[in-house]
């Protein structure tokens, strides 16, 4: 199998004054049959990263390599793409006109015309839909249902790697785990390699074997999965995982919850990002509240994030401990 | 409705449709309910006038040449230039032939020349409007550029200046204004080819290696078809208008051929002295041109470009489901009354919409009481009526939704014996009631700076100056934590970001002295850290102004963190009212239970499939005799199926309505993997030790029963 690589990748949009890095400088790895989820608000620029693995973002600087080989270069006609993608919304993602089964069978690499429809039945199964739904149409099928076939889909096309975007975030709540066993399930079964994105970091922890932070369009922390969540270096991950829903609710008063005026503060403009520390300008650990740390106003952190655990963008965060990192 | 409506697309698992209710948005699809839809158009006055119009002209274009050529072209030099009579019913010309029949047989040519001009255009104009699709961006751009520049062209000096290239004589008339009509048709395309491009599926599609030719072709033209046929349609008016003019003007038809434009040109010279020789070929080109743009409409209709939000109106039900409802309304559920008055005390709520097959009771009879500064929550799944509620306690129920109560007070006065937009209660709901919407964005008018919008409120209601109000606006930014608040003032809506917006939503909410605030959704448009800023927001408010809280969401962690009380509801109805401090420990009803357990969270057990609830939710046109849960119940009992269960009391602040009310291990416990859900034997001691395990080995997932 195979491991997507993304090497500097900056995406811009706008020209001129107007210009935005949605993306900017990110590497990110999904190893071969592993779960990369990556998580953080809206405008981080987490959807525009896996656009970007897809071509559906222009890419402005940087690659994303599967294999080694830049994903933008064309395979050879009937091979399929290695890269497949599942979008959020269930109903905008299928054709209205078309029948489930042709938006499946349309991306099945070429074939003759009844091994296609074995191929299309075969997926059907795969993802737990009724092969009576195949000649049904988008409208009659469930949320739940459509993002099966979207999932169907996706596997149709034989990928190397499926990147998921909020694919659970449209549903309803009793819906949306059947569709989080389903991806598991299947993610496990052929040991696909996955980005995950999701704003919920407990779905994310629920299917990701590594786990990657982003603000503002910086991966602002990667790890193993669990480490990160028990051990998270960067504030804003602390930040989330504070967010994050608990067993018994919501952890009502986090460490930082005093600091929360800091919080408090909106999130920047990404035309104009703060100097140093992007996330200086909320850290409750930065400047703001403790004046000493001069150095996130104007160093940039992701500098020298490699040396420090999880490779945070956190000047204050611990360094790799020694001997060295053990990855799981 | 729209609110329900769209939170029942939003939802996702609803029964699926049947055929012929699915059909309808696809008409050309399938034979006959298509047919039906069609049938249905022609009913109305716009179908009816339209199809009659269309088949006279078609009628006679086909047939009044066979019928009446000999007696349109017979010369008569006896009879010339005669006024209307017996025999010729318009007069004659100035070779004596009948100018009745002259119009008659003229419906061909011009009918013709006019559907071939529009076919040039809308063909030339399909060519140009697609081309930058499929050209890739710098030839694309070109066309598009020449495109806009020969769209401000005006259509009839084009239209001239390609009639003299092509030449006097109906081939070039017909290229003229063939070629006329492009450019707009052109831009028309581009317009609906490039918002088209940007959806999903269109991305789907490209994501899964399909070629620019095919996703033109399978997936955009059939979905930009109908504005175009109904565009086409139209402009066929239009180019049977511009045709008649040109060959008035002596640029189209040459004699010996006629049409009606020549008609016309030929009939002025004597319109003083026989008046219907002119008006007459004017009257066909009216008719024939009305005859085009109101069948352009009713196509319109037919074709019905909003498909989705048509097909997801709740379906009829065809099992006598409405019968069952108002079987279970009477027994509307009364609220528990407080010691003290509350500050809102509904009872037996109900709200239906008309269906095609009786109403559709969405709300179904639910009671409630607000305490003063008490925040209670409701929470339930998409469809299961919560948003309608807040609407209906707001008097926000539009028309055809009817709204209908045993009580609905607000501050000691009832709201249901005034009409809802009397004086006094737009003073009491304006000022003392305020609402938070989901989305910000859309409830704030984009034209207006959001300090004037705030301070609107003061002016309304408390009679404020405009800088007096303005300077109370600023202030209530600044109670809502928005930083820079005289700026922000300034800004427009659009300029603030969701967390800021629903801020400013909160400070609008403020700006009258609210004794109730409903919030409906408030969050759901936010991120999670900002979710929680706007949460803590609420909850100061609460307790700074003593303001009650009716908040309503989807999402049980928000619920049961900002609220002291919960209400679930499922199909209609509450099923279960608790303190929210006991909802993860006490729960009793399977649903809350499920719905509790089915929200994974940062200590779900990674080692086994998530809890789901088998099944899919009621809708509002489906609600089944008995507990509406029964169907996805573990624990229903024939019982469940017959007998609807009633809100009863189970201790002191917790009421249940079930049969089977479930104890035991905690509701959010059972998450771990409880069988009744999962369908599996779990070992329930495993993975709550350690919070965060391992990733084990692969298990099966839940299948989504269809």
């Amino acid at each position: 199998m195979s491991e997507l690589r993304f090497e500097d990748v900056t995406v811009r949009y706008g020209t001129g004054r107007r210009a935005m890095k949605a993306v900017d400088g990110v590497s990110l790895t999904v190893p071969t049959g592993q779960v990369v989820g990556l998580v953080g608000e809206s405008g981080s620029g987490k959807s525009t990263l896996a656009r970007a693995a897809v071509g559906l973002a222009p890419i402005a600087a940087g690659r994303v390599l599967l294999d080694g080989r830049d994903v933008r270069h064309r395979p050879a006609r009937g091979s399929g793409r290695a890269v497949q993608m599942v979008f959020q919304d269930p109903y905008a993602c299928l054709d209205p006109r078309m029948s489930v089964g042709d938006s499946v069978a349309e991306a099945i690499p070429r074939t003759g015309t009844a091994a296609r429809r074995a191929e299309v039945t075969r997926l059907f199964g795969l993802v737990g839909l009724d092969a009576a739904h195949i000649s049904s149409r988008p409208s009659e099928l469930s949320g739940g249902q459509c993002q099966r076939v979207a999932l169907a889909r996706a596997l149709a096309a034989r990928p190397q790697i499926v990147v998921a975007d909020e694919i659970t975030s449209a549903l309803d709540v009793s819906v949306q785990g059947t569709v989080l066993n389903l991806v598991r399930d299947l993610q496990q079964q052929t040991r696909l390699g996955m980005l995950f994105i999701s704003h919920n970091l407990a779905v994310v922890r629920y299917v990701s074997d590594i786990i990657a932070v982003m603000y503002l369009g910086r991966i602002v922390e990667c790890g193993p999965a669990h480490e990160v969540l028990t051990d998270p270096q960067h504030p804003y991950t602390r930040e989330l995982l504070a967010a994050a829903p608990h067993r018994d609710g919501y952890a009502a008063n986090s460490a930082h919850e005093e600091s929360g005026a800091v919080l408090d503060t909106e999130p920047p403009d990404p035309h104009h990002l703060p100097a140093g520390c992007r996330f200086h300008p909320r850290c409750p650990v930065g400047p703001l509240a403790l004046p000493a740390r001069t150095d996130c106003l104007s160093l940039d952190p992701a500098v020298g994030a490699v040396g420090r655990r999880h490779a945070t963008a956190c000047h204050f965060a611990a360094p790799l401990p020694t001997p060295s990192h053990q990855a799981t | 409705m729209a609110v329900e409506f769209e939170a029942l697309r939003a939802g996702g698992d609803q029964e699926p449709r049947d055929e012929a209710h699915a059909s309808v948005r696809d008409g050309e699809v399938r034979g006959l309910p298509g047919g039906n839809r069609w049938l249905g158009v022609l009913r109305t006055p716009l179908g009816w006038c339209a199809a009659t119009l269309l088949l006279l002209v078609l009628l006679l274009a086909v047939f009044a040449p066979l019928l009446w050529s000999g007696r349109a072209d017979a010369i008569d030099t006896g009879q010339i230039l005669q006024g209307s009579s017996g025999r010729h019913w318009l007069g004659t010309d100035n070779l004596g032939r009948d100018i009745f029949y002259r119009l008659l047989v003229a419906t061909r040519l011009s009918i013709a020349l006019a559907l071939l001009a529009t076919a040039l255009g809308v063909a030339t104009g399909l060519v140009l409007g697609v081309a930058p699709a499929l050209l890739g961006r710098r030839v694309g751009r070109t066309v598009t550029a020449v495109v806009n520049v020969a769209v401000a062209f005006p259509g009839l000096l084009l239209a001239l200046f390609f009639a003299v290239v092509f030449g006097v004589g109906a081939k070039g008339a017909v290229l003229a204004i063939g070629f006329a009509m492009a450019p707009g048709f052109a831009r028309l395309t581009q317009t609906l080819v490039a918002s088209l491009s940007e959806r999903d599926y269109v991305h789907a599609a490209r994501v899964a290696g399909v070629g620019r030719l095919r996703i033109l072709t399978r997936h955009v033209l059939p979905n930009v078809s109908d504005p175009l046929i109904v565009n086409a349609t139209i402009s066929a008016g239009g180019a049977l208008l511009a045709f008649s003019g040109l060959s008035f003007l002596g640029l189209g038809v040459q004699a010996p051929s006629y049409d009606w434009g020549r008609l016309l040109g030929e009939g002025l010279n004597g319109i003083y002295t026989h008046p219907a020789a002119a008006l007459a070929p004017g009257a066909a080109v009216v008719i024939a041109g009305l005859a085009f743009n109101l069948t352009g409409e009713a196509v319109a209709k037919a074709v019905g470009v909003p498909t989705a939000s048509r097909s997801r109106a709740p379906r009829p039900a065809e099992m006598p489901a409405a019968p069952s409802a108002t079987a279970v309304v009477p027994e509307a559920d009364a609220a528990e009354v407080p010691g003290e008055q509350p500050v809102l005390s509904v009872e037996g709520l109900r709200v239906s919409f008309p269906g095609p097959h009786g109403p559709v009771t969405a709300v179904r009879g639910v009671g409630l009481n607000v305490g003063e500064g008490e925040a209670v929550g409701v929470v339930g799944e998409s469809g299961s009526g919560k948003s309608l509620t807040a609407l209906a306690v707001s008097r926000l129920v539009e028309h055809p939704g009817e709204v209908d109560a045993d009580r609905i007070d607000f501050l000691g006065t009832s709201l249901l014996t005034e009409p809802s937009h009397s004086a006094v209660n737009r003073r009491l709901l304006g000022t003392s009631l305020a609402m938070v919407f989901q989305d910000p964005m859309t409830s704030f008018n984009p034209a207006m700076r959001v300090g004037r919008q705030l301070a609107e409120v003061a002016e309304q209601h408390f009679g404020a100056g405009r800088s007096e109000a303005l300077s109370r606006a600023v202030e209530r930014l600044r109670q809502v934590r928005m930083s820079a608040a005289a700026r922000r003032a300034a800004q427009y809506p659009h300029e603030l970001s969701g967390g800021m917006r629903q801020r400013a939503m909160i400070a609008l909410a403020l700006m009258g002295r609210p004794r109730l605030i409903v919030a409906d959704e408030p969050t759901t448009a936010l991120d999670v850290t900002v979710q929680r800023q706007v949460l803590r927001l609420l909850d100061t408010v609460r307790a700074g102004d003593g303001v009650a809280l009716l908040l309503i969401s989807h999402d049980i962690h928000v619920v049961a963190q900002t609220c002291d009380r919960i209400l679930v509801m499922y199909a209609g109805r509450i099923v279960e009212e608790l303190p929210s401090d006991r909802l993860f420990t006490t729960a009793q009803h399977p649903y809350t239970r499920a719905l509790i357990a089915a929200v994974p969270h940062m200590e779900t057990a990674l080692d086994r499939p998530l809890t789901v609830i088998p099944g899919r939710p009621v809708t509002p046109d489906r609600t089944p005799a008995g507990c509406a849960f029964a169907a996805r119940c573990p624990v229903a009992q024939d019982r469940c199926r017959v007998d609807d269960p009633r809100l009863e009391s189970v201790e002191p602040g917790h009421r249940v309505a079930c049969w089977y009310p479930q104890t035991g291990a905690g509701p959010a416990d059972s998450l771990d993997g409880k069988a009744a859900f999962t369908g599996e034997e779990a070992e329930l001691t495993a993975g709550r030790a350690e919070p965060i395990a391992a990733r084990a080995e692969p298990l099966a997932g839940e299948g989504e029963q269809p």
